[in-house]
């Protein structure tokens, strides 16, 4: 397959996106005469590794798939200075929130840089199916950009894995299938903002000042504001309705908004191993660059929604993350409850 | 067999030995599937109700056990695997090597990783008790964590060969701040060098054992400054150790050990209330104080989380942190 483009003119065609439309990447394909957008793969994840943001190893990771509607989605790593190295993403989590974000179903083909790690392939077992995803490992750099390239199954690198199929219903929700956990805002809205708390009543929010160093919400207007934390709160509750926690019961959901006013929410997706579980702060983060944010700074407020009194809390530790990352932003904090009471694990 | 395991975490040498003469079983190694059961027994897993035990065999003929621990009110990534307990164990108990182990279930992705950060980690071997079939009396099938992790990302990816790994002598040449910043549950402190003279704890905490908490504070503090001199953290260079104390007085110690991959790294509570655990301790609750040792400005701090962590587990002890540096300068990721 003869290949007439360099790396550096692969950048020039590829857009710095994280998602390219499945017609955009055929008429990329048909420009580079390449059989399928699978061969596309290898110059694509090296492209994509220049997205990424790992300040602490500066070691670039960059992942690409393939979605069964002919999408194809980047995921790049990120790492966050001043919290413990758990709250990293990997390449490959970002990926899946990647699809998750934009409610691709099904995730056909994985291409990444480096070999995945443990940690990783253990999270790719949320998928329906995931044993048989095929992944190619793009490295050593150049050295697969001119051949058919392989794919592998996930069994091959995992052998006899722990996951789903060991605690779940063939009938529960996997990762990037639909999910609703029928959640509502709780009535008498117990909120906090950045460790304060008000008790508010039913529908029209008002929020108890910011502190000194909350940012006024774009142009300062105290309406704006108002309405920006209720469309916040709106996106965060579909957040956790859309969230991923079959086995701790606890979903919850994250929503961001950056000083253009521009909504990023993320959805806590749970591990069967639990500890490569990616918290809903990292989600709504992946949402936020895949979406085309700019530095974490701008990212202005944040609201979690979760279940009170979770065994799976996420509030403090969300609290923490967004101090690191974006350390004016406003935090807040609302509790939800599922529609039909005796919901399996809520405390 | 719960009788000889009984709270015990682990087993000497001769002890191992002549369990093994008395069940008449050709090597110590066929001793670690039988002990499996009463290791899971041991386990705290409050929120998947999901025992896993796991046993080793130490390099100097000791067993070590490992179970898995589950904190309610906080997310899962401080969940505490039983794999990862056993190596935190052994560390704690000074063993260099861990030569085979047995465990309930399939190691997950996480433990495969974590488990990386042994010395030749792919001839690691390992049984695993539900794919064991039949007679236990059978030879016992072994696998290679090679052949469970093929192709791993590790060390060996990121590190210079003569860089110490898991369960290998670390000497991190960290001493306290002389000017050593100080803070009681998030107030600060100015202390002289010496003698410490910290700010009275709040109505929340619990006086300690013999009631001199200065004594006490100074124990704990030269504990957790051993134990991030042990921490194996090379890949982010900001090592760190906590040191708890009961009810009792008794002290224990744990180190953060990191990970290649990053997010399977073991925190320092976390590897201290192994400690707590393996060395007899009970209710989590009967931990009255902590004490952290890290890097000043760390690029990857632990303080934080460490709160956390202790409130949901122990509500009433008193934590403390204290800063540390390194000997030499320009210590790489120092700050």
């Amino acid at each position: 397959m003869p290949h007439t483009v360099t790396t550096s003119q692969m950048d020039q065609i590829l857009p710095k996106k994280f998602v390219l439309e499945a017609e955009e990447a055929q008429s990329i394909r048909q420009s580079q005469n390449l059989p399928s957008v699978l061969h596309l793969f290898p110059r694509l994840v090296q492209s994509a590794q220049s997205l990424a943001r790992p300040p602490i190893s500066n070691f670039s990771v960059g992942a690409v798939g393939l979605g069964s509607d002919g999408r194809v989605f980047i995921g790049v790593n990120l790492e966050f200075p001043g919290v413990p190295l758990h709250h990293s993403v990997h390449a490959e989590q970002f990926l899946l929130t990647n699809l998750a974000v934009h409610e691709c179903p099904r995730l056909l083909y994985l291409a990444v840089s480096d070999a995945p790690c443990g940690h990783c392939r253990q999270f790719l077992q949320e998928l329906r199916d995931g044993s048989s995803l095929g992944i190619l490992v793009t490295s050593p750099v150049g050295g697969n950009l001119d051949k058919d390239p392989s794919f592998k199954p996930l069994s091959e690198i995992l052998p006899n894995p722990f996951g789903p199929h060991d605690l779940l219903g063939k009938e529960i929700p996997l990762l990037l299938e639909p999910h609703d956990n029928g959640f509502s805002l709780l009535p008498k809205n117990a909120v906090y903002v950045d460790g304060n708390s008000s008790n508010l009543c039913n529908g029209y929010c008002e929020l108890s000042a910011g502190n000194e160093n909350s940012v006024k919400l774009s142009n300062g207007n105290r309406e704006k504001n108002e309405k920006d934390g209720i469309l916040l709160r709106k996106a965060a509750l579909e957040a956790a309705n859309n969230s991923h926690a079959p086995y701790s019961g606890c979903p919850s959901g994250v929503a961001l908004i950056d000083s253009e006013g521009k909504v990023y929410r993320g959805s806590y997706l749970e591990s069967a191993a639990y500890n490569p579980s990616l918290g809903p702060v990292q989600a709504a983060l992946v949402a936020y660059v895949a979406g085309g944010g700019g530095g974490y700074e701008s990212i202005l407020a944040a609201v979690l929604v979760e279940l009170e009194e979770a065994k799976v809390k996420q509030e403090d530790t969300a609290r923490l993350i967004l101090k690191a990352v974006s350390p004016r932003c406003e935090f807040t904090a609302y509790y939800c409850r599922p529609a039909k009471s005796g919901f399996k694990n809520r405390l | 067999m719960d009788q000889i395991l009984s709270k015990n975490f682990v087993l000497e040498a001769q002890e191992a030995e002549s369990i093994r003469q008395y069940l008449n079983l050709p090597s110590v190694l066929h001793l670690l599937p039988r002990l499996v059961q009463s290791a899971q027994s041991l386990a705290r897993p409050p929120i998947s109700k999901f025992h896993v035990g796991a046993v080793g065999l130490g390099s100097d003929g000791r067993v070590f056990i490992g179970v898995n621990l589950e904190f309610p009110g906080l997310p899962l990534h401080h969940t505490v695997h039983a794999e990862q307990f056993l190596l935190t164990n052994l560390a704690v108990h000074g063993c260099p090597q861990l030569l085979s182990f047995a465990v309930s279930d399939a190691p997950c992705g996480h433990c495969r990783q974590f488990l990386q950060e042994l010395r030749n980690s792919s001839s690691l071997e390992i049984l695993v008790m539900s794919h064991v079939q039949g007679n236990m009396e059978n030879a016992l099938s072994f696998k290679r964590l090679s052949e469970i992790l093929t192709d791993p990302f590790g060390p060996h990816d990121l590190l210079s060969e003569e860089t110490p790994l898991l369960l290998e002598s670390h000497n991190n040449g960290l001493s306290l701040l002389p000017k050593n910043a100080l803070s009681v549950d998030g107030s600060s402190t100015n202390l002289c060098n010496g003698n410490c003279e910290l700010s009275v704890g709040n109505e929340n905490s619990v006086k300690l054992s013999c009631g001199n908490w200065e004594k006490d504070q100074i124990l704990l503090r030269k504990a957790a400054l051993e134990a991030a001199n042990n921490s194996h953290a090379p890949y982010s260079g900001c090592p760190s150790g906590v040191a708890l104390m009961d009810s009792e007085g008794k002290v224990y110690r744990g180190s953060y050990l990191e990970s290649a991959a990053y997010n399977p790294s073991l925190g320092p509570v976390q590897a201290a209330l192994v400690a707590f655990l393996a060395g007899g301790g009970v209710g989590y609750t009967s931990i009255v104080a902590a004490v952290l040792v890290e890097k000043e400005e760390a690029k990857v701090k632990q303080e934080d989380t460490a709160r956390l962590i202790l409130k949901a587990v122990s509500p009433r002890c008193e934590f403390t942190v204290f800063y540390c540096r390194s000997a030499e300068n320009g210590c790489k990721n120092s700050c």
